[in-house]
C-alpha cells in the first residue's frame, strides 16, 4: 500500500515501539485487504475491553502500550464492561469475583492513561461528541451495533474493526481505505420490502427479525436497502443491533433514515419478505411464562426509553417481576427525577457501564424477556432462555 | 523438496515441524497458558499450517499471549487469513504467510519439516 513519508517513519520505529507496532497492524491488515492507502479517522470506539472477554492476554497487551506512554491520537470512547463501576452487586443473580474487578480496573486504567474517555457504553452515537461528527467522516469502531448504526443512521463511515484493530487505529489515528470508507461501496443494489397488511406496524422485535432474515439471505457486496418505515428510535437501534449480531453486515441503507444520495431507479433487484415469515419467528420467540427477569438495554437504553419504561410501570400496582435496565452514565445523568423515583419505587435495577452479554450474568435455565434480538442471540448461547417482546408490550408481559 | 509461494503478511525466516489444522480459531481452540490445542496437540515451536480461519475477535490476544507465555508457534501458514489473525501475528511478531492454494497446502502433512522464508514455504521431503 502507498504510505506517506511520515507513515513510513512511524512504521520503521522512528517514533518508538508502540506507534510502530500499531502502524504495522493497520498496514498489514490493510495490505491483506489490498487497500491502496491509509486515511485519517476522527474518532475511535474500542470494543473488546471487558476482562471477561479479553482476559489476562488482552489486559497485558493494552498495558504494554500504556506503559510505553502511548496516547490515542483521536477522540476515543470504549465499550461497556461486565459490571457497574459504582455498584459491583447491581446485577441480579450475579456475583462479580474480586480478581475479575481487579483485572478490569487495570484495563480501564491503561485505557484512561492513553487518553480514552471511559464512556463504557455500546451506544457511542448518543454522545454529543459523536453526534457532532460530520456526515461522511471516517471513524474506526469496533462494536457491531454501533458500526451498523453509525453507517446507516449517522452517515459516518466505518468497517467492523474487531479485536485490537480499533485500538490500534485509535493509536495511529488512521485506518485502511477499504470497504465502507469507499463511497461507491455504500450504494445499495438490492432492495428489501415487506409484504404486509395495512396497519401492520414494524416494532423493534419485528424489525430485528427482518434484520435476521436480511443477514441470512443478503448475498451482495453492497449494503442492503430496507424499503420500510421503522417507527421510532428504539426500532432503528434494535434493528441495527440485530444486523450486527446475526451476520457480518456493517451497514443497511434504511428508507428515510440513511443520509445517502443514490439513484433508486438503478436498483433492479427487489426481495420481498412476507409478514407471515416474520410472524412465525415472532411466535417462536415470544414468552409463554412469567419471566424471572425483564431486561432492557441491549444496546444501552436512552434517557427517553428509560422514561418510557417508567411511565408504563407507573400504572402497574403490584410489580412482581425484577426489571433490569442497562444504560450509559451519560444517558442516566439526564433522566427525569420523577421517572427515577418511579423506577426506585418499583425496585427496577438501573445499571450503568454494563453489558450483560460480556458480564458473568445469568445461569442455565434462567427465563429472561427482553426487547433485544441481540441479547437473545448472545444470552441464549449461555443457556439462558430468552424471549422477545416490544418495549411497548411491557404491560402484556407483566400480566403473564 | 517442494516450494509454495504465498503472501508474507509478517515477514520472517524459520524452520520447523508442520502442525496441520483444517480450520483454526485461536480463541477456544488453543490454550494460551500451555499451547495445547483442543485435540491434545501442542503449537509450541511448530509451524501451524491451517487451511482457513474461523472468526473470533479475541483471537489476536490469544496469539499474543502464546508468545508472551512462551508457547508460540514458529510461524503460521494459511490458505486464507483474516484481520484478527493478522493483527495477532503482527503484535506477537510471528511470521505469517497466506494466499497459498489449499490443494497445494494439503501436500504438507502433520510432522513434515518445513521452512518459511518470507513469502516462500518449502517442504523438505
Amino acid at each position: 500500500m502507498y504510505l506517506t513519508k511520515e507513515e513510513e517513519k512511524i512504521l520503521n520505529g522512528e517514533y518508538g515501539w508502540g506507534l510502530a507496532k500499531a502502524m504495522q497492524v493497520i498496514v498489514s491488515v490493510g495490505d491483506s485487504l489490498n487497500s491502496e492507502k491509509l486515511i485519517g479517522i476522527t474518532h475511535a470506539h474500542i470494543s473488546g475491553v471487558s476482562y471477561g472477554n479479553i482476559g489476562e492476554p488482552g489486559k497485558k497487551l493494552i498495558k504494554q502500550f500504556s506503559d510505553e506512554g502511548i496516547k490515542f491520537s483521536v477522540k476515543t470512547t470504549v465499550n461497556p464492561i461486565g459490571y457497574d463501576t459504582l455498584d459491583y452487586d447491581a446485577i441480579p443473580f450475579t456475583k462479580i469475583d474480586r480478581n475479575y474487578i481487579k483485572g478490569q480496573e487495570e484495563i480501564l486504567r491503561s485505557l484512561q492513561k492513553m487518553g480514552a474517555d471511559l464512556t463504557l457504553s455500546c451506544t457511542p452515537y448518543y454522545l454529543p461528541m459523536v453526534n457532532e461528527i460530520k456526515i461522511g467522516s471516517s471513524v474506526a469502531w469496533g462494536e457491531s451495533n454501533a458500526v451498523v448504526y453509525g453507517n446507516s443512521v449517522l452517515g459516518i463511515k466505518t468497517n467492523r474493526e474487531g479485536g485490537p484493530i480499533s485500538l490500534m487505529a485509535a493509536i495511529v489515528g488512521k485506518i485502511y481505505y477499504y470497504g465502507l470508507h469507499i463511497e461507491e461501496n455504500r450504494i445499495p443494489e438490492i432492495k428489501y420490502k415487506v409484504n404486509k397488511p395495512e396497519n401492520y406496524e414494524i416494532n423493534e422485535v419485528r424489525a430485528s427479525i427482518i434484520g435476521e432474515i436480511i443477514s441470512k439471505i443478503h448475498n451482495n457486496d453492497k449494503p442492503p436497502y430496507l424499503y420500510e418505515k421503522l417507527r421510532n428510535e428504539t426500532t432503528v437501534k434494535e434493528f441495527s443491533a440485530s444486523i450486527g449480531a446475526a451476520g457480518n453486515l456493517a451497514m443497511v441503507v434504511i428508507k428515510g433514515i440513511t443520509p445517502i444520495k443514490f439513484n433508486e431507479k438503478e436498483i433492479n433487484e427487489t426481495i420481498t419478505i412476507d409478514f407471515n415469515d416474520i410472524k412465525k419467528r415472532e411466535d417462536e420467540l415470544k414468552p409463554n411464562d412469567k419471566p424471572d427477569l425483564i431486561y432492557f438495554g441491549c444496546p444501552h437504553t436512552s434517557k427517553y426509553e428509560i422514561e418510557k419504561i417508567a411511565k408504563y410501570l407507573k400504572k402497574v400496582d403490584n410489580l412482581k417481576t425484577q426489571i433490569v435496565i442497562t444504560s450509559s452514565r451519560n444517558e442516566m445523568s439526564k433522566i427525569d427525577k420523577d421517572a427515577l423515583n418511579i423506577l426506585k419505587s418499583k425496585n427496577v435495577k438501573l445499571i450503568g457501564d454494563t453489558c450483560l452479554i460480556v458480564s458473568p450474568f445469568g445461569y442455565h435455565g434462567l427465563n429472561v424477556v427482553t426487547n433485544s434480538y441481540k441479547a437473545y442471540f448472545y444470552l441464549s448461547k449461555k443457556g439462558i432462555n430468552v424471549s422477545l417482546i416490544s418495549l411497548d408490550d411491557l404491560e402484556e408481559v407483566l400480566r403473564l | 523438496m517442494k516450494e509454495f509461494t504465498g503472501r508474507a503478511l509478517v515477514k520472517g525466516e524459520t524452520e520447523g515441524e508442520a502442525l496441520v489444522i483444517n480450520e483454526i480459531s485461536f480463541y477456544g481452540d488453543v490454550n494460551p497458558y500451555n499451547g495445547n490445542l483442543v485435540d491434545g496437540r501442542n503449537v509450541k515451536d511448530k509451524i501451524i499450517v491451517a487451511y482457513k480461519p474461523r472468526g473470533s475477535t479475541v483471537g489476536s490476544y490469544i496469539i499474543y499471549a502464546l508468545k508472551e507465555n512462551g508457547f508460540s508457534p514458529k510461524a503460521i501458514v494459511m490458505g486464507k487469513s483474516e484481520p484478527i489473525i493478522i493483527a495477532g501475528c503482527v503484535l506477537a511478531n510471528i511470521p505469517l504467510v497466506d494466499n497459498i492454494d489449499v490443494n497445494a497446502l494439503r501436500e504438507i502433512k502433520d510432522g513434515d519439516r518445513i521452512i518459511v522464508k518470507n513469502e516462500k514455504v518449502i517442504l523438505l521431503k
